[in-house]
């Protein structure tokens, strides 16, 4: 099969239209592409119907994309049948979302940034957030190619493979990582920012900060951290007006 | 503002606004990067880093999940650090996080637009998908970044112009412009904790996090 490397290029832009009817579909059909040139010679009408079923209706971690768009497309080669592979890439939407969102957006990137931010705090400056680039992109890219190479080697059984990888034990490490991360951080940065300003500042800072958290615990999602921060600045400068 | 650096800041808040979904992910969009390159764009590194900091203690309390509405930093931080350059980090950060915020919430909605017009265009290209048309994919795909380069540059743009409204118009008294950067340290600080706190839930993870918090805390002390 020829058109890995162009797919797996494509893959760094499979959310370049993303939306809200057919979410990340179009952008794994246009990683796909390359993938199923090679069909297009073998057999033109499963090459047209793959085509379709593509750019149909699909969402994911971008991250793992490739494990979706390896496991349709061996699928297609293998002459599963279409109704086979719609299930499969339907299947592989949740798995997909949970393991992806918590190896990434709740693990390694708040591992990192924390990591980077106790770095620029301690005297790294702009090497700490070389740091927190390098060594994001290097573990997003080589999972990239893992999880293509994977899904075109497991075809139907790559929710065997994806069980039995390397993900769903690294999930629960990446987070504690990050747990250890940012708590290790906020103290650093909490003196970085404050140390000009004298004591009574530091537990005014402290009080804003119980406030925020009671904050978010009484408002739940509605009351995000920006939310928080836009009020408290209301009220500062009303109170700043009012105390003039 | 040398329009040299004016174009350089305007290419570089299409990128990183570019790089938050539709193309790369590379992490440039992070208010760390974002702020710190600003910040060597504008000749003012460290304001850079604080304003990049600050903005990234709120970041770290999104989770970008699926359909999730969330805000833009990245071109946020471009405008925020522009704020702050060239004066000093206590007086300025305040007013500098405030106007981050503020472009960001409309980054956020941009966002939303954008998805939107995503949808209209798939729509109007639904009969080419169904016929398996590659080249119908192909326009989508490039469509849609397009729309998103042209989103990030002119959310740039005005997060450029309310810096340069807010650098001349908002004068702030020491009192209250310190009051702001106090206010803005204690609300980023309690967006990072309270992210933290959800993320670990329940789980081992909260362990880990006061563990770090512990650590961090004798070497900040120390």
């Amino acid at each position: 099969m020829n058109g890995k490397a162009h797919a797996l290029l494509r893959l760094f832009a499979v959310q370049g239209v993303w939306n809200y009817e057919r979410m990340l579909g179009v952008g794994i059909g246009y990683a796909a592409e390359p993938l199923l040139e090679d069909l297009k010679v073998a057999d033109p009408v499963r090459h047209s119907e793959a085509v379709v079923r593509s750019a149909e209706f699909f969402n994911c971690n971008p991250n793992l994309a490739g494990l979706a768009l390896g496991a349709t497309v061996r699928a297609e080669y293998d002459a599963e049948p279409g109704p086979q592979v719609v299930r499969l890439r339907a299947a592989l939407c949740s798995p997909l979302g949970a393991l992806g969102d918590q190896l990434f957006w709740a693990g390694l990137l708040p591992a990192l940034v924390g990591a980077a931010l106790a770095a620029v705090v301690l005297g790294a400056s702009g090497w700490g957030i070389v740091g927190f680039l390098v060594a994001y992109n290097v573990v997003r890219g080589w999972t990239a190619v893992w999880s293509l190479r994977t899904g075109l080697k497991a075809g139907m059984g790559v929710g065997k493979a994806i069980g039995t990888s390397w993900i769903p034990k690294a999930v629960p490490v990446v987070g504690y990582a990050a747990g250890l991360s940012v708590g290790f951080a906020l103290p650093l940065l909490a003196k970085w920012y404050l140390r000009p300003f004298g004591l009574v500042s530091g537990i005014a800072v402290a009080l804003i900060v119980a406030a925020g958290i009671a904050a978010g615990k009484l408002f739940g999602a509605r009351m995000t951290g920006s939310r928080f921060a836009l009020a408290a600045v209301l009220v500062t400068l009303l109170f700043r007006l009012v105390a003039r | 503002m040398d329009p040299l650096i004016l174009a350089a800041l305007l290419g570089w808040g299409t990128l990183v606004g570019l790089d938050l979904v539709s193309v790369a992910q590379s992490m440039i969009a992070r208010p760390l990067v974002a702020g710190a390159v600003t910040g060597l764009l504008v000749g003012d590194p460290s304001a850079g880093l604080r304003v990049g900091a600050l903005l990234e203690l709120f970041a770290l309390d999104v989770l970008p999940i699926g359909a999730a509405r969330y805000p833009d930093y990245g071109p946020a931080t471009v405008a925020a650090t522009v704020v702050a350059a060239g004066s000093p980090w206590e007086l300025s950060l305040g007013l500098a996080g405030t106007v981050g915020l503020l472009v960001s919430v409309v980054g956020g909605w941009s966002l939303q637009q954008l998805r939107r017009w995503n949808a209209d265009a798939v729509q109007r290209h639904s009969a080419a998908l169904a016929a398996g048309e590659s080249a119908a994919i192909r326009r989508l795909q490039y469509g849609g970044i397009v729309r998103d380069a042209i989103r990030s540059a002119l959310l740039t743009g005005a997060g450029l112009v309310a810096a340069w409204a807010a650098g001349r118009w908002l004068i702030l008294d020491r009192a209250t412009a310190t009051a702001l950067t106090l206010v803005l340290i204690g609300a980023a600080l309690a967006a990072a904790l309270g992210g933290a706190l959800r993320s670990a839930g329940r789980s081992r993870r909260r362990r880990w996090l006061a563990a770090g918090l512990v650590l961090g805390f004798a070497l900040a002390t120390l």
